[in-house]
């Protein structure tokens, strides 16, 4: 009141001639409100500007009344409940996944008939179920709504019954049937191929890879007169010694090769193996190496040869070079000689005289008895690179006469000439693929096809010589699809169609099975039994192939190490990630959106150049939302491509890498609607009409020189423009942070008492030094010791960074995908992240600093060579959590299991939590990822189909609400309402979550802290278990495991010792003069 | 809550309607008497029916036929109660057990004045053909008129306000035009001008009078949004007007023969249309308003039942209407609640022997149930879970009186590690779900 009082006596204070002039003026200004918002045509029009806001202010009430109307919702039971569905309850089934390049035993989960989830077989499985990303993100392609719904002919859909006919007869009528495939492992499959050529009699069969690995079984055939690809088992391997091998990610059955590696790399075991790894890529293995050492891929065969030397192995006249006085080189061998029959040297080259220098060393060292076997070979990869070779040029030249089927192969898209190749496929008479998606090959043939999706159907696999795998079916076929062997069996006139439901090839199967039994089958056991047991468990065990060293042709002659083709002045070696592989699901917005281990890129590929010498030539090294990378032009052979440039620590200097797997769809084919470039705000990127492939086709740079050669030597030319990358990590190093990352040696670790690795964070107190967990800011939770407490532990030595976690959370939590843009703007969704960091010039180790460190230094000055940790990291469930104290809605609490609960519906999104958050997990709903436009293209939920791989237990979130990792809340509470109904204890094993089942390694670990039996409690125990960011004390439920490489490190030792020394030396002399001031009191 | 109550109101006035009329009509027609019915539903409607041969033969003239074969009242009636001791002593009751090879059940309990009631009531019978017309028309008008008749209202009152304003518009002008013609000077002022006279002449009253407008409007729209997204009493209407009195009432059948995953799973789950027709293969019932409701279950099962009684493989899924809701993001378990916390279906929907159609039974009605806390919250919120929560106790003392291996484990760690914790836990000699974390977010939200 006063207030108006006031300005009433101001204004009459001021009542003077300017004033009333002012006013008059007012009244009668000389354009009116009214008249500049309505002109003569608004006052016409019949709805003027008033009216328009009662209209609007009585729809907003109006519509606001109708919302409050509940909807009706249905509910639709069964009309027939299939006799093993419960409504709300998960089954598992034991299954077996094969795309042509990985193999491996899975457990599918279904609900309501869908399957949702996957995971690795680990009770019965190949290899302990070992898995990949690949293989957990299969679930989603599924679901692709670009797979082919029906047959096509002539691109055209069409039905069974007319394309069988035209093929049948085509077929009859060729005269030479050329069938190429991916690798065969199916046995059944092979014998259907058998008879398939016996009947038409002129079928030439060729198997081909999209990544072939020919030279090792030419070399072995050379070496051993036997053309077979070994049975690896690294598990065995107190020294490994890989040449240029990404045994971790990709080089053959990595899958199984990573859980038999992380066996050995447990420091508190009896022995841990050390491992050497020689390389021009970073690679996953050599990530993990204990030693790594920076070489060309031209320089591979004299490092072999090098090695060859010092263990007293046939060079077979290669040059040692210089490497024979390389220090790692000889610490190799030497740690070789002293594991003689426990140690493994594997090669990454296709070239037979590399693998020949290989099995040499191996032979000579005597591991062909026990990390060796050859006589259990595995029976993927057989690839017959020369066979290929010549058809795609007798094609081209339009010498291939008769029929082509192609079968789980996409050679237009692999093959160096798979763009002619394409050309002379449509100009064939007859041209079938079984492709389940309408891809490069598949596009181009008269007749598709399609084979159900791996997870539709039944199939057996033998991955070795003593393994037999089933497949089955754990979805009705969601399209009109059939099984390949069926419609070869159908072509061949030995079956009829029968629908969807057609049991055409599970008979033949089962026959097949039955005949094979004896051999197979276990003592007393009828083949009903067998045969069930072998579909619960998913494989049956055949007669056990035990390794014998066997004896090495003499007299081998010199071989040449082949020259790579091509002229520049880097060499480029082509490697696969694991996320993408060779490319089969590129349509898979999971594994286009998982970041890169090493890169940490997501939806692209890239050239990988060393850090420094990137920097010296002038590329952006520097990247963010703002700056891209500097395109480079990449000329290989005559073929250019233009990429990105990522520089990349750890690259030697003088190559590059380049990831296949990517420029899938040049010509815009239906491969998945997620394969494709999209525009800002939703929409694809146009170019000719056609959609733009993610990504460059580096297949285009393979060669062939009796083998497919991924190595070649590459023009880089640099471009002026940059690129717009989207990583989820730009930073290099831990920036010498010991509470983030601690790592130390096998020798310290071993001999040591100190544990200066691994010391507490102490706080300087009155009463001296004391550990920080000793001191709460909050009262703490009541959740030690009562009730259970849920708690994980990772383990950083067996982590070896191979991204499985990554897909597993998505799939379990329904986590959104929001394209590159979005990653772009650090907007990411992922639960999960998987940290990557490289050591700094200014560091000891990763975490420790050196003395005369600097800021600047620790982040720049990147090692050449930096050693590499992997962090899993997720919510660390703080029990006194700083996201709790700030929500201003109590929307994020802690339960009384130590869980850091988020609650969505309470959430108003202020992002508090996440500011305060120290380990940066939250993520915020920017979008409604399933319904904004934006997200159309490659958010799975914005697709009827898609949506069905969504976890039912789990609420997709909306826009605006906070999210983050759960600890998979709803698996927990599945376990413990298992203990409670079968009226026990819940005990480890009942509760896991999604990354801790996925983990290849076992690195992750979950269990109940409280439960004093549980692994996870006595992880957390470890000398060498720490929390991350121990020092701001807000006592996570996580734990982590120091990363320990078997490996010296003088000066590491020495610093180590010394800060042991020094926390010592601080406790006593505190207490000292804590005694003396007692004292002095008396 | 509009929802809810309109169509409570149009949906019960319909099914009482229509079962008002049922029993009224049958029991003028036929004058039976009220036992012979009840017995008759009870126990012999599963296989028999009045007039027709179903899984067992008409029961309609039985004692006549009986007797013309040559056979006794009394066999008859020793057959009812044990037919292979009837059978062994009288050739005509061997000659009947050769009927069917479906074996009569021994009804031994039934006193022969109970089996002179059903045969009473049997031999009175006749079809209520036009009463049951009516009320078979009357449920199906139900389901369709299922929306809400607020709008109807909101409609007149715009209409009917329109018009007040359109004649005291006109009512304005002929008093200007009557006004200019006496006067000579037009007046020309509009509604506006005159409310805002109005309202500058009586300051106080229209200032108070919108001041307890607008707090009515507040206080009303509070409550009003706190009933958004409750089903209080919510019973929607279903494609089969399914009587739970009969089935779980008069037949007795338990909740769990048809609601069969309640112990396994998270859903209690709907009977699958093969369940339905492990009895209602024999079944096909009594009126013709049943056999209306009951065919539903035959279009839907792909069943033939006048012809060779086959399935034709063309089945289609009834469509229900759900009742109980939870929003999507409410994560509930019924095994958790059946079997581990020990609870009757009773104590949350309600007594479904006296109901037909599934409803959400209102707090009040659950409040009544023996052995229920009272809670006062309606029923299916989150207000109404966690005062459950709050009260309901896991154990009465301590933890390991359950005799559960899981609870022995919670019960030795709270008292060597949580002792005092455990003392307030059971200073009310209970351990409610709430001192186990039941109030927690993370129990029922992710």
């Amino acid at each position: 009141m006063s207030m108006f009082e006031n300005s009433k006596s101001i204004e009459k204070m001021n009542t003077n001639e300017e004033y009333f002039e002012s006013r008059v003026d007012m009244s009668a200004p000389s354009l009116s409100v009214d008249e500049f918002l309505a002109d003569e045509q608004t006052r016409e029009s019949s709805t003027n500007r008033r009216d328009f806001l009662k209209f609007l202010g009585f729809s907003v009430a109006a519509a606001t009344i109708a919302a409050c109307e509940a909807p009706v919702t249905k509910a639709i039971p069964y009309l027939v409940k299939p006799e093993d569905v419960t409504p709300g309850k998960a089954n598992w089934y034991a299954s077996n996944y094969y795309d042509g390049n990985t193999f491996a035993s899975i457990m599918v989960k279904t609900r309501e008939g869908r399957p949702i989830h996957i995971k690795g077989n680990k009770d019965f499985g190949f290899g302990e179920g070992g898995i990949s990303p690949e293989v957990i993100a299969s679930v989603l392609s599924l679901y692709d709504s670009e797979r082919l719904k029906n047959p096509l002919m002539n691109g055209a859909e069409s039905k069974w019954s007319d394309i069988d006919g035209e093929i049948s007869r085509g077929l009859r009528s060729a005269g030479q049937i050329t069938l190429v495939t991916g690798s065969i492992i199916s046995p059944s499959t092979q014998m259907i191929i058998n008879s398939f050529a016996e009947k038409f009699g002129n079928v030439n069969h060729i198997q081909y890879d999209a990544v072939s690995y020919a030279g090792i079984r030419m070399a072995n055939k050379t070496a051993f007169g036997v053309a077979a690809i070994p049975n690896y088992d690294f598990s065995k391997a107190k020294t490994i010694v890989s040449v240029g091998a990404d045994f971790l990610n990709g080089w053959l059955m990595s899958n199984v090769y990573r859980v038999q590696y992380s066996k050995t790399r447990k420091p508190e075991n009896a022995w841990m193996s050390e491992h050497f790894q020689f390389e021009a890529n970073m690679s996953i293995a050599g990530a993990n190496a204990d030693t790594r050492e920076m070489v060309k891929p031209s320089q591979y065969a004299s490092v072999l040869a090098a090695i060859a030397e010092k263990v007293g192995a046939n060079t077979f006249g290669v040059s040692s070079g210089d490497f024979k006085n390389n220090e790692n080189v000889i610490a190799a061998a030497n740690a070789l000689k002293a594991f003689s029959g426990a140690s493994l040297v594997v090669c990454g080259s296709n070239d037979e005289a590399h693998q020949l220098l290989v099995n040499s060393i191996n032979h000579k060292l005597g591991n062909y008895s026990s990390t060796i076997n050859l006589n259990d070979d595995i029976n993927l990869f057989k690839s017959e690179d020369d066979k290929m070779n010549k058809f795609v040029s007798d094609a081209i030249a339009g010498r291939v006469k008769g029929a082509v089927i192609f079968h789980g192969t996409n050679p237009v898209y692999t093959h160096p000439k798979g763009k002619e190749l394409g050309e002379a496929i449509s100009k064939m008479s007859l041209s079938v693929s079984t492709a389940s998606w309408n891809d490069e090959t598949a596009s181009k043939c008269k007749f598709v096809a399609p084979d159900h999706h791996a997870l539709e159907s039944w199939n057996d696999y033998a991955p070795t010589r003593s393994f037999y795998a089933l497949a089955q079916p754990t979805i009705k076929p969601i399209h009109n699809t059939a099984s390949a062997q069926e419609s070869m069996l159908v072509w061949m006139g030995d079956a009829n169609r029968a629908g969807r439901e057609s049991k055409v090839y599970y008979d033949y199967l089962r026959n097949s099975w039955k005949e094979n039994a004896s051999t197979r089958l276990g003592a007393e056991m009828n083949f009903e039994d067998y045969w069930n047991l072998a579909v619960h468990n998913g494989m049956t065990a055949g007669p056990e192939m035990s390794a014998e060293i066997p004896v090495m042709v003499a007299g081998i002659s010199k071989v040449t190490p082949k020259s790579l083709s091509g002229s520049g002045s880097f060499e480029i070696e082509l490697y696969t990630k694991s996320s993408m592989g060779v490319g089969t699901q590129a349509g898979n917005p999971w594994l286009q959106e998982m970041a890169d281990p090493i890169s940490k890129i997501t939806w692209d590929n890239y050239i990988t150049m060393n850090y420094h010498e990137a920097k010296e030539a002038g590329y952006n090294v520097v990247m963010d939302q703002e700056h891209g990378a500097s395109l480079a032009k990449l000329t290989v052979n005559g073929v250019s491509l233009e990429l990105p440039v990522i520089p990349t620590p750890g690259q030697a200097k003088g190559t590059i890498g380049v990831a296949l797997g990517y420029g899938r769809g040049e010509n815009g084919e239906q491969i998945g609607k997620a394969a494709f470039k999209t525009k800002e705000y939703g929409g694809y990127e146009d170019k000719d009409g056609k959609r733009v492939p993610i990504g460059a086709n580096a297949f285009r740079f393979t060669s062939f020189n009796s083998t497919f050669s991924y190595v070649a030597i590459a023009g880089v030319e640099k471009l002026a423009d940059t690129y717009p990358i989207a990583s989820t990590q730009f930073q290099l190093t831990s920036m010498g942070r010991t509470s983030i990352v601690k790592e130390t040696t096998l020798d310290a670790y071993t001999q040591d008492h100190s544990d200066g690795y691994n010391l507490p964070y102490m706080l300087m107190t009155h009463h001296g030094p004391e550990p920080v967990s000793k001191f709460d800011l909050w009262e703490s939770h009541p959740v030690e010791h009562i009730g259970h407490r849920w708690a994980l532990s990772i383990d950083l030595n067996s982590c070896i960074g191979c991204g499985n976690c990554l897909i597993a959370c998505q799939s379990e939590n329904n986590v959104a995908v929001v394209g590159k843009d979005e990653v772009r703007r650090g907007r990411e969704m992922a639960w999960l992240r998987l940290d990557r960091y490289y050591k700094s010039s200014d560091e000891l180790a990763i975490g420790t600093k050196k003395e005369d460190f600097t800021y600047t230094g620790l982040e720049k000055n990147i090692d050449e060579n930096p050693t590499v940790v992997f962090m899993p990291m997720m919510c660390q469930h703080c029990n006194h959590a700083p996201c709790e104290t700030v929500c201003p809605v109590a929307a994020t609490t802690h339960s009384n299991e130590g869980l850091n609960q988020m609650t969505y519906n309470r959430c108003i999104g202020t992002r508090y939590c996440a500011n305060n958050c120290p380990y940066k997990v939250r993520r915020f709903n920017w979008f409604n990822y399933p319904s904004y436009k934006k997200f159309t293209e490659i958010n799975p939920s914005q697709d009827d189909l898609g949506r069905m791989v969504l976890n039912p237990d789990v609420t997709v979130r909306t826009r605006g609400v906070m999210e983050k990792c759960s600890l998979c809340v709803q698996k927990i509470q599945e376990g413990k309402l298992k203990a409670k109904v079968e009226s026990r204890p819940v005990v480890d094993g009942d509760v896991t979550t999604a990354c801790s089942d996925a983990c290849p390694t076992n690195a992750i670990v979950m269990g109940d802290w409280n439960d004093t039996q549980s692994s996870v409690r006595k992880a957390s125990q470890d000398k060498r278990a720490y929390q991350a960011l121990e020092e701001i004390g807000v006592k996570p439920n996580i734990w982590y495991q120091t990363k320990v490489r078997n490996h010296s490190n003088e000066q590491l030792r020495k610093h180590q010792q010394a800060v042991a020394e020094k926390r010592k030396h601080d406790i006593e002399k505190h207490a000292h003069g804590h005694d003396e001031a007692h004292n002095d009191h008396h | 809550m509009k929802i809810a109550q309109s169509q409570l109101f149009s949906l019960r006035k319909i099914t009482m309607f229509g079962f008002v009329a049922l029993t009224l009509f049958t029991s003028i027609f036929t004058g039976f008497s009220q036992a012979g019915e009840e017995l008759f539903n009870t126990h012999c409607a599963t296989c028999h029916k009045v007039m027709d041969n179903s899984t067992g033969p008409k029961i309609q003239g039985v004692r006549k036929k009986w007797l013309d074969g040559g056979s006794t009242e009394a066999s008859l009636y020793q057959w009812v109660k044990n037919w292979q001791v009837a059978a062994a002593n009288d050739p005509y009751a061997k000659q009947v057990s050769e009927w069917s090879p479906t074996a009569m059940s021994v009804f031994g309990f039934l006193s022969d004045d109970e089996i002179t009631a059903i045969f009473d009531y049997a031999d009175a019978y006749t079809p209520p053909v036009a009463a049951v017309s009516v009320a078979a028309d009357g449920g199906a008008g139900g389901a369709t008129e299922e929306k809400s008749n607020n709008w109807v209202w909101i409609i007149l009152a715009i209409v009917f306000s329109t018009v007040i304003l359109a004649v005291g518009g006109v009512r304005r002008q002929l008093r200007y035009a009557v006004e200019e013609t006496e006067s000579g000077a037009a007046q020309n002022r509009s509604y506006g001008d005159e409310l805002r006279e109005f309202i500058i002449k009586n300051k106080i009253a229209v200032g108070i009078g919108t001041l307890v407008l607008i707090l009515a409007l507040l206080v009303n729209g509070y409550f009003a949004l706190n009933e958004i997204g409750v089903y209080h009493n919510y019973q929607p209407s279903q494609p089969i007007e399914f009587p739970h009195s009969i089935h779980a009432g008069i037949n007795g059948i338990d909740c769990k023969y048809c609601h069969n995953s309640v112990e396994k799973s998270k859903s209690a789950g709907l009977p699958t249309v093969n369940v339905c027709m492990n009895c209602h293969k024999g079944i096909q019932g009594n009126t013709d308003a049943q056999k209306a409701q009951i065919s539903k279950i035959y279009t839907a099962a792909g069943y033939d039942p006048e012809g060779a009684g086959k399935y034709t493989g063309q089945g289609d899924p009834i469509v229900w209407n759900k009742v109980h809701v939870l929003p999507d993001h409410v994560y509930f378990n019924h095994q958790q609640h059946v079997v581990v916390g020990g609870l009757d279906c009773v104590q949350c929907h309600g007594d479904m022997t006296k109901e037909s159609t599934a409803r959400v039974t209102p707090v009040e009605e659950l409040n009544k149930i023996e052995g229920n806390i009272p809670l006062t919250r309606p029923t299916l919120t989150m207000g109404w879970c966690i005062e459950c929560h709050g009260s309901k106790e896991v154990s009465n003392g301590t933890l390991n009186t359950l005799n559960s291996g899981y609870y022995d484990e919670i019960h030795r760690r709270l008292s060597k590690h949580g002792k005092s914790l455990y003392q307030r836990m059971l200073e009310d000699e209970k351990v409610t779900v709430k001192e186990l974390g039941g109030w927690e977010c993370a129990k029922c939200h992710y």
